[in-house]
């Protein structure tokens, strides 16, 4: 569906995207996560022929994308990181008149954008002037505006940021439901919880560049901690540290204000191996945590830094 | 390309914004303007107000007589009642008269101030005490001629008439509304600003998502300076008929005359608003501040605050006036309404198409643009 290869794009001295890569199948939801600034906007501006890009190609539907591609831009739905409806065009219009530029039959167009009303969960606001709608409200009319004309290509560029649990919840469904029609979605975000619960394949990109690309079960056994424990208000010393470190499975252990986090390979019995440890060594200890690898691990594992930094 | 222009008209006319610098402000300003010079020119001409207090009976009608004859010449304005003396020196003392006329032997007055009531009264009794006089001399040395000079002193037809080259009476104030209509032209750069703020995909999110859909450039260009100019048309002639048929200003012209100005005049100012918006990397403030200080220094010139503006610039800085599209379309609505001077506006049309064609096609060479540098 989309294949770019080698994409470099500079704003100055500043390199955007660094030999960008990025091969999406068709019928995936496929994620972009990186923190802020890694290039995730600029990627998709570039996918969209909006930005001028220095060196590499876009491929998108099997064809060279440039500005005058209309057969390609027919079948592309945008929704912006920036809401981007008309304030002074109530719900309706406004969704009317985005599907317009794609669909010219009108008892057509008028079919799908009661559909996306529907979709978006709108239906009691339809002749509502975006101005009046709550910041959750409006995000789900930007996505309307996006997918009304049933593009086979979805790009969400950060669709949910600054949006209350309730309506994210219902544009993630939203999102996995557009899929199951048969589209094939683009989400780019920095939340890594949502990119894990709808993503079927997922590149992670940090200062323009792909680092790694895969399933996210993939993703996480590409990398060494299988296993994270976290103990509580416990009071150690130097040989119980030493201790730890020297249990199996064991790679990482930090101690920092009464909390201890312990890395382990994937292996069974980490936590039992660790409790076992300290109550030998008779050391009282808080509440305990287990948790399986995630995306941050991977990002934190594979750059050094926190997704979120 | 119909619900391209339709929503973007619809978008347009609902922004306040919009509404309300380039058709609500003109018609605002238009109105104080008027009521203002209308203050002023009635002041001018306020009516004065004296009392005759008549002291013996044979001067009695012939000065009356005189008074009243002025009292019935409409552009004189003077209104004089008869009062006994205590009540004519009581409504003096409140203010009520400016004066009070003695008749008799002597006519006399008596004014309570000093100021341009007191000066007129002044000058009416001087006029009366020297025809009195003349017609005594006359009587005295030719009595033949007697009837003659009657008749001669009653005559007090006007000898001037104030006449544009063109035949038609000049209004000073007339200049202020035609400067006026320059401004509110200009002011079309509101519309512009907004047109291309909806059209470059580097200045709004809204723009980029429509420049991401299977719409031509050119499409995108033409609805918007369609709609953008073709919302600025309607309300400069919205300001032309409330100037003319709710105000009754002196626009003598007929409307076939006076729409090419408009409709270039028009197209100028958007396309003005839309060549500045698009060049840059500045803030829409700053946008915004340049766009109101480049119609105003323009509206200035041509004379929006104070006529002699326009014709200070045209003595020592003739060029300024020409290039100026504000001065140039107050000049072409002048030319058509007062001096009758042909020449002069099709100069005036010439130099603003030339102007319009160079926004044009300024404009069309910064928003044609597809891909950009950064967004």
């Amino acid at each position: 569906m989309i294949k770019i290869e080698n994409l470099v794009k500079r704003y100055g001295d500043v390199v955007a995207l660094d030999h960008f890569n990025l091969d999406v199948k068709e019928g995936e939801i496929f994620g972009l996560l990186g923190p802020n600034g890694s290039g995730k906007t600029t990627a998709i501006n570039c996918m969209l022929a909006l930005l001028k890009y220095d060196r590499g190609s876009i491929r998108i539907m099997g064809q060279e994308m440039a500005p005058d591609n209309y057969d390609v831009k027919r079948q592309i739905g945008i929704v912006m990181q920036d809401v981007a409806v008309f304030e002074e065009l109530s719900v309706y219009e406004n969704i009317d008149y985005f599907c317009s530029l794609y669909i010219k039959d009108k008892n057509r167009r008028k079919e799908l954008v009661e559909e996306a009303i529907r979709f978006v969960g709108l239906e009691d606001y339809r002749k509502t002037y975006p101005k009046k709608l709550s910041g959750g409200l409006l995000r789900r009319l930007n996505i309307a505006c996006g997918i009304a004309h049933k593009p086979k290509l979805i790009i969400l560029d950060e669709p949910t940021v600054a949006v209350d649990p309730q309506s994210r919840n219902k544009i993630l469904e939203g999102i996995c439901e557009l899929n199951r029609q048969g589209s094939t979605i683009i989400y780019t975000s920095h939340y890594m919880e949502e990119v894990e619960q709808i993503c079927t394949r997922i590149a992670v990109m940090d200062h323009g560049r792909s680092i790694a690309v895969g399933t996210k079960e993939e993703l996480k056994s590409m990398i060494k901690t299988g296993e994270t424990v976290t103990i509580e208000a416990v009071i150690l010393g130097a040989d119980d540290l030493a201790d730890l470190r020297n249990l199996p499975h064991v790679f990482d252990v930090k101690y920092e204000d009464q909390r201890l986090i312990v890395r382990c390979t994937g292996a069974k019995n980490n936590l039992i191996n660790i409790l076992s440890c300290l109550q030998e060594k008779d050391i009282p200890f808080g509440r305990v945590f287990s948790e399986l690898p995630t995306l941050n691990d991977v990002f934190l594992e594979i750059t050094g830094k926190q997704l979120r930094d | 390309m119909r619900e391209l222009i339709k929503y973007s008209f619809l978008a347009k006319i609902r922004d306040l914004s919009l509404v309300f610098w380039p058709l609500v402000f003109p018609l605002v300003l238009t109105t104080a303007m008027y009521f203002s010079i209308g203050q002023m020119e009635e002041s001018d001409f306020e009516t004065i107000h004296a009392a005759i207090v008549t002291q013996s009976a044979g001067e009695e009608d012939v000065f009356q007589e005189y008074l009243e004859m002025m009292g019935d010449d409409k552009e004189a304005s003077i209104n004089v009642r008869p009062m006994a003396e205590e009540e004519a020196v009581t409504a003096l003392e409140n203010g009520d008269i400016d004066g009070i006329f003695y008749s008799g032997e002597e006519p006399s007055l008596t004014v309570g101030g000093k100021g341009l009531a007191q000066s007129i009264l002044q000058m009416i009794l001087e006029s009366y005490t020297e025809g009195k006089q003349t017609l005594e001399d006359v009587s005295e040395l030719h009595p033949e001629g007697m009837e003659a000079a009657i008749r001669q002193m009653s005559d007090y037809g006007s000898v001037t008439e104030d006449v544009s080259l063109g035949g038609r009476t000049t209004n000073t104030t007339a200049q202020f509304f035609y400067a006026l209509i320059g401004m509110a032209c200009l002011y079309g750069c509101f519309i512009g600003y907004q047109s291309a703020m909806d059209l470059q995909a580097n200045l709004s999110a809204l723009a980029a998502r429509r420049c991401v859909s299977p719409v031509h450039r050119m499409q995108w260009i033409l609805s918007e300076t369609a709609v953008s100019f073709g919302l600025h048309f309607f309300n400069m002639i919205v300001l032309l008929a409330y100037m003319k048929y709710i105000l009754r200003l002196q626009l003598e012209s007929s409307y076939a005359q006076m729409l090419p100005v408009v409709i270039i005049g028009s197209m100028i100012g958007v396309t003005m608003g839309m060549f500045i918006t698009s060049i840059g990397k500045m803030g829409e403030g700053v946008k915004i501040g340049i766009m109101i200080s480049v119609s105003m220094v323009m509206s200035f010139l041509a004379g929006l605050m104070n006529a002699d503006i326009k014709n200070a610039v045209d003595r020592n800085i003739p060029l300024l006036n020409r290039i100026n599209p504000a001065a140039l379309i107050s000049d072409a609505m002048y030319c058509l309404n007062v001096y009758d001077a042909p020449v002069r506006f099709m100069q005036d049309i010439a130099i603003l198409s030339v102007m319009c064609v160079l926004l044009l096609a300024g404009t069309f060479l910064i928003v044609r643009r597809e891909r950009y540098g950064s967004i």
